[in-house]
């Protein structure tokens, strides 16, 4: 068998593309409209969004749509669209404060001012397949509607309440539990890991930036290996709210705030344990780990927070015992992007002829070096038994 | 409060492009020059995070943006998402309300309307998810 340079297949990629066509319609179901997809597949087009760093859930819907439901081909269809767009200034700087809240709860203390909200959840359900809706009708649509009216009746307040609730990290603050804030605001303009390359050690804007577009069960396997037992985590849920923020921008003439809508988003602060904090000689508190993502990504934000906390503690060296790989800021950023990584796995199955050549030709070498050691050897032996028998 | 531009980017499209044309039919075609767009493109995402509270980007939001002048003044619409009608009525709007004299002042019952329309619907969205608010037995 001869391995060569080649080149071609062009007709063979045309057909692959078409037969890939034909496997999503074979079926004869009518087509998903990229409504139903925004609306009925929220966290798919949240998940393609938030790792795609692009927040437009129709687009969204459209690359969960034509990657046919893979995350990651969704998301890099997204980040590649990206790129053909211009950017034409960045928003006002937003907190998670200004939320309006559909979900806010907080695993740290039970009565949080604002108290504890559910919200669209299904966390307290058992995890058992609903045949309900395998078969909707437009009769069973009307009655969930008709219950959202119960819903909204159920919890109308008197004080015309929209959602905005305090931060617990602030009442935290207040009770001393965690850090102050600085004193003076950072108001350095923030990295950029879309337009300078990432290097070490960076700052915490490019840490946020990064984890915020990474892959989410990345993000999961490395929070998860530092809280199971490699590495130093210990987290509690200080909050995590899920909601609306409204978007501002600069009026471009008079420079005054303008509204230009708003996004859904998930927000999240972790506090770890006290012993971890930076400053030896300060009153011990709570490292605190914050963690933000576009659309309804609760597990992702909970990672996203977990790391940074742990990875604020280890550039302080505030972790104790085993700090584990994921408080490895260089191996955890350089590694969570799903796009990159699963962009450098699949070129695997592009051709590698030539590498592989040049491979074959080193096994060979190797092969001919362990054959020419084996007869030298054998060669030796013949000898040393031919001078003992004469 | 809400502010115009709140209310504005809130509000349905069909309603904001109404409000537009309602501006519009007091002026010639040619008293309206588009100086760019309306172009899709996108405005980098600022988030301030509660740790530090510094600043970082948490990506980008698709956005369309119209910029035009009015009977000579300048006009801003910005919406996210991709429609241009939205951003160019925005814009419309936005330099009709700058006109010297205010001559377009009664834009404000309407907007006004639209906010009151606009807590309405917040009010009630946040009642659904006030109806999970828990409420802790203590033993």
């Amino acid at each position: 068998m001869g391995y060569i340079a080649a080149r071609g297949g062009t007709t063979a990629i045309i057909n692959a593309e078409q037969l890939v066509e034909y496997l999503r319609l074979q079926g004869g179901s009518t087509p998903l409209e990229l409504i139903q997809i925004r609306d009925q597949l929220r966290h798919a087009v949240g998940r393609a969004m938030n790792e795609g760093a692009l927040y437009a859930p129709m687009l969204a819907a459209l690359a969960v749509k034509q990657a046919e439901g893979d995350s990651i081909e969704a998301s890099f269809l997204l980040r590649a669209y990206r790129s053909t767009l211009s950017r034409i200034m960045p928003t006002l700087p937003i907190s998670g404060e200004a939320m309006r809240c559909m979900r806010r709860i907080s695993a740290s203390f039970k009565d949080i001012p604002g108290g504890q909200m559910l919200g669209p959840s299904q966390d307290y359900q058992i995890r058992l397949l609903n045949n309900l809706i395998a078969s909707e009708t437009a009769e069973s649509v009307t009655a969930v509607l008709a219950a959202y009216e119960q819903l909204v009746d159920a919890g109308m307040s008197a004080d015309g309440a929209i959602g905005h609730f305090p931060k617990v990290a602030d009442y935290m603050r207040q009770q001393q539990m965690i850090a102050p804030l600085p004193a003076e605001p950072d108001t350095s303009e923030p990295y950029d890991i879309t337009r300078t390359a990432i290097s070490f050690p960076c700052p915490r804007s490019a840490r946020l930036q990064s984890l915020s577009q990474g892959d989410t069960g990345c993000l999961l396997t490395y929070a998860y290996s530092s809280v199971r037992g490699y590495g130093d985590a210990h987290p509690t849920l200080a909050e995590l709210r899920f909601g609306y923020l409204p978007i501002q921008v600069a009026h471009p003439l008079t420079g005054e705030a303008i509204t230009i809508g708003e996004i859904s988003a998930t927000e999240c602060e972790i506090v770890s344990k006290a012993h971890s904090v930076a400053a030896k000689q300060s009153t011990p508190r709570f490292n605190l780990g914050y963690g933000f993502t576009f659309g309804h990504g609760e597990v992702k934000a909970i990672s996203m927070a977990i790391l940074d906390s742990v990875l604020t503690q280890a550039k302080a060296k505030g972790l104790s015992g085993e700090s584990g790989p994921a408080a490895n800021e260089e191996f955890v950023l350089l590694h969570s992007d799903g796009i990159e990584a699963s962009g450098f796995t699949a070129h695997y199955k592009l051709p590698h002829y030539v590498t592989f050549e040049a491979d074959l030709k080193v096994l060979d070498r190797a092969r001919e070096h362990t054959t020419t050691q084996s007869q030298s050897r054998l060669q030796e032996i013949a000898t040393r038994t031919q001078e003992a028998s004469a | 409060m809400y502010t115009i531009s709140h209310i504005l980017s809130h509000s349905p499209v069909t309603t904001v492009t109404a409000l537009a044309e309602q501006v519009l039919q007091h002026y010639p075609a040619d008293a309206v020059t588009i100086i760019s767009g309306p172009r899709v493109a996108m405005v980098q995402l600022r988030m301030q995070e509660s740790v530090a509270n510094s600043v970082f980007n948490a990506g980008e939001i698709l956005v369309t943006e119209t910029r035009l002048e009015l009977n000579g003044t300048f006009g801003f619409g910005m919406i996210i998402g991709n429609d241009p009608t939205f951003a160019t009525a925005l814009a419309v709007i936005d330099a009709a309300l700058r006109l010297p004299g205010a001559p377009h002042a009664d834009l404000h019952t309407t907007i006004n309307d639209l906010g009151d329309q606009l807590r309405t619907n917040q009010q009630r969205q946040f009642a659904a998810a006030n109806s999970t608010k828990v409420e802790f037995d203590v033993f």
